[in-house]
């Protein structure tokens, strides 16, 4: 029996992706590698999509690409080969005609929001820093940024405080405000909620969905917790050792994964109702190193699912449903079970 | 007062056991009066959030506590001996003979200077000494074994940085298994581990139940890996023990506010779209005196007599307390 799947148009957002043809490709990365020294193949053959107003999903173990992915995207990893464009225009030459404008248009929210915080700078400093490296209209960012932050509700004495003396639900806050001054576009969130306890990271998640709607914005959203995933993303994609394995809507890669290593991953995440929990599915071994991944298909030497053909043949990204792909020989073979 | 393993003594009768640590906004209450019974041959899960105090209390179990500690009271007791009141030489001869910890980082934990083969035998000379050499190495090369490690002979003579995080963690337990303990505590040890090696290491958790006669308590902050895993549950609220029963019980009919509130807080995966829930306010300062319900002030239930008394951890139901003075009234 596979995963039972949610109430029908349960996600809008979801629906949407199904019913109308996806809109023009905001961002977008087309068959991009980036390779460190030489030999390091961080990311390999990367292409994604993502259009205008979507949250799209990104996961993986460490040492998938995630971060290189994220750093690709904001442009402070230059892709080896391939081809980033930001609204149908390489980066490449955005940058090179005016890296600040560029800059503008895509924001990152760093994982470790209390350490991105400047020490030695007030949080009204840090918040300020942007507008003037940017030389923007002082007296218009200005009132932008104190409706930001009363949007996110950060206190007006949070201003002359240093990043030690807030919480870190408030560095998160501020993070979020820094980015929003500049009226990005995308926002690249990277594990934004890693580190939070339960009972805060629901706030946050519900500030981010919010932000999206009220300020037209687009998320890119890396995080290893798959029900956050699950909750607030509309298409998923999952890397393994440098390459997206599968790309699916959100909705249909938890109710029926095709990859076997996305239903590996799937399978480990315990639910707490005995009902809903999938048998774990326990993959062999750790990640091989992106220094000499495996031959043939990457993920040979863990799938459970394997044959002959995997350790010599290389699968290509193949369509397995609309708006899904898959990097396999042998798709929906290793099923997520109760 | 039930007992959570009916019949069985409990293994450790924890008795209102207090921490106090002195820092620079004056006394920090780490443990405000914590009462559990770790079962025998039971994984009591211990969850909670950050500044719960639950690693505190894993701590004070093997009496590894931080310096700046200024008080620890109540009882701690073992076997009919009170840990509280060991001194530091016996409780040395506790400490990696009937009490065993696996910690969140293993490249931490194990020593970068000496190899696999050498943790594993200095653990099993203290425990048996006498011990010969021969005897030690083929008793290490069968612990690797049992956790899983194949080639044993490489992966003794490897040092840690030589270790992948799974296999390091794998070194771990295999080194907290060697000394056969009756309590082996475990601390968040899947946290720092990818998803598809901590199945493995969960995987691992669950046979050692056939083979390992001991208590466990696992402290995790992930309540769908406690609910997996373990038979008994505690949950933690600022220094506080708010509920403990058996997993399926406490998760199915959860009776603290806080444990409801953090069932709430998960986000339930099969429903998508809409608001998710988070508990209003901050965790309590641990500065503050302990005169009232900790969790009064993020409540939605709480009247005037949660902000006048401490509430006591009382029996509710077949193995189960809770420290709420409303958990019969609200539903």
């Amino acid at each position: 029996m596979s995963a039972a799947r949610p109430p029908e148009g349960a996600q809008q957002r979801n629906a949407q992706h199904e019913a109308t043809p996806m809109p023009p490709a905001l961002m977008k990365l087309e068959g991009v590698s980036v390779v460190f020294g030489g030999k390091v193949r961080a990311l390999d053959d990367v292409s994604l999509s993502i259009a205008q107003g979507e949250i799209v999903g990104l996961v993986g173990e460490s040492g998938s690409g995630k971060t290189t992915l994220c750093r690709v995207l904001v442009a402070l990893t230059p892709a080896t080969t391939g081809t980033v464009t930001l609204g149908g225009e390489p980066v490449a030459a955005q940058l090179a005609k005016s890296p600040l404008a560029f800059r503008r248009r895509v924001q990152m929210l760093l994982q470790d929001a209390v350490a991105s915080l400047s020490p030695r700078m007030t949080i009204g400093r840090t918040l300020r820093e942007p507008i003037s490296i940017h030389d923007l209209p002082r007296a218009e960012a200005e009132v932008r940024l104190q409706a930001i932050l009363q949007r996110l509700g950060l206190p007006a004495d949070v201003q002359a405080k240093f990043p030690h003396q807030i919480s870190g639900g408030q560095a998160r806050r501020v993070g979020v405000a820094r980015a929003l001054v500049m009226q990005p576009q995308i926002i690249i969130a990277d594990e934004p909620t890693a580190g939070l306890d339960v009972s805060v990271q629901g706030e946050l998640l519900n500030l981010l969905m919010e932000l999206q709607q009220e300020f037209a914005l687009t998320y890119l959203l890396v995080s290893h917790n798959l029900n956050v995933i699950r909750r607030v993303t509309g298409r998923t994609a999952v890397m393994y050792l440098g390459q997206i394995v599968e790309e699916a809507p959100t909705r249909e890669l938890f109710a029926k994964p095709a990859h076997p290593y996305s239903a590996a991953l799937l399978s480990t995440n315990p639910a707490i109702d005995p009902a809903r929990r999938a048998r774990r599915i326990v993959l062999q071994g750790e990640i091989p190193s992106v220094v000499n991944p495996p031959s043939g298909c990457r993920f040979h030497t863990r799938c459970p699912v394997a044959q002959a053909r995997c350790k010599t043949d290389a699968p290509a990204l193949a369509e397995v449903g609309p708006s899904r792909t898959v990097r396999c020989h042998f798709p929906f073979s290793l099923e997520l079970t109760r | 007062m039930a007992d959570p393993v009916a019949l069985a003594s409990p293994l450790v009768r924890i008795r209102d056991l207090k921490l106090e640590a002195a820092t620079q906004r004056g006394t920090a209450h780490i443990l405000r009066g914590v009462s559990l019974d770790i079962g025998r041959g039971r994984i009591l899960g211990v969850v909670g959030e950050s500044g719960s105090g639950k690693s505190s209390l894993a701590s004070c179990l093997l009496r590894l506590l931080p310096a700046n500690m200024t008080r620890l009271e109540g009882s701690m007791v073992f076997d009919g001996t009170d840990l509280v009141q060991l001194d530091e030489a016996s409780m040395t001869l506790w400490r990696g003979r009937r009490i065993a910890m696996i910690f969140q980082d293993p490249m931490t934990a194990l020593n970068p200077l000496f190899t696999v083969s050498t943790h594993l035998v200095d653990v099993l000379k203290r425990r048996y000494p006498g011990i010969s050499r021969d005897d030690a190495r083929s008793r290490a090369r069968a612990a690797l074994t049992s956790v899983g490690i194949a080639d044993p002979d490489l992966r003794l003579a490897a040092y840690p940085h030589q270790l992948s995080g799974g296999m390091r963690q794998r070194v771990m337990i295999a080194m907290a298994l060697l000394v056969e303990p009756d309590l082996l505590v475990a601390d968040e040890p899947t946290t720092a581990l990818d998803a598809t090696v901590e199945a493995q290491i969960v995987d691992l958790f669950e046979s050692l139940r056939q083979k390992f006669a001991g208590s466990i308590v696992f402290i995790s902050h992930h309540l769908g890996l406690v609910a997996q895993l373990c038979d008994d549950l505690c949950v933690m609220y600022g220094g506080t023990v708010v509920e403990t029963g058996p997993v399926a019980e406490v998760l199915a009919r959860p009776q603290h506010p806080y444990t409801r509130a953090l069932l709430a807080c998960e986000i339930d995966s099969d429903a998508q779209g809409g608001r998710l829930v988070s508990i209003p306010g901050e965790v309590q300062d641990p500065v503050a005196p302990h005169v009232a319900c900790v969790f009064a002030p993020r409540c939605q239930h709480a009247d005037t007599r949660c902000r006048a008394g401490v509430p006591p951890l009382q029996d509710s139901g077949a193995q189960r307390r809770v420290a709420c003075l409303r958990h019969g009234e609200i539903g």
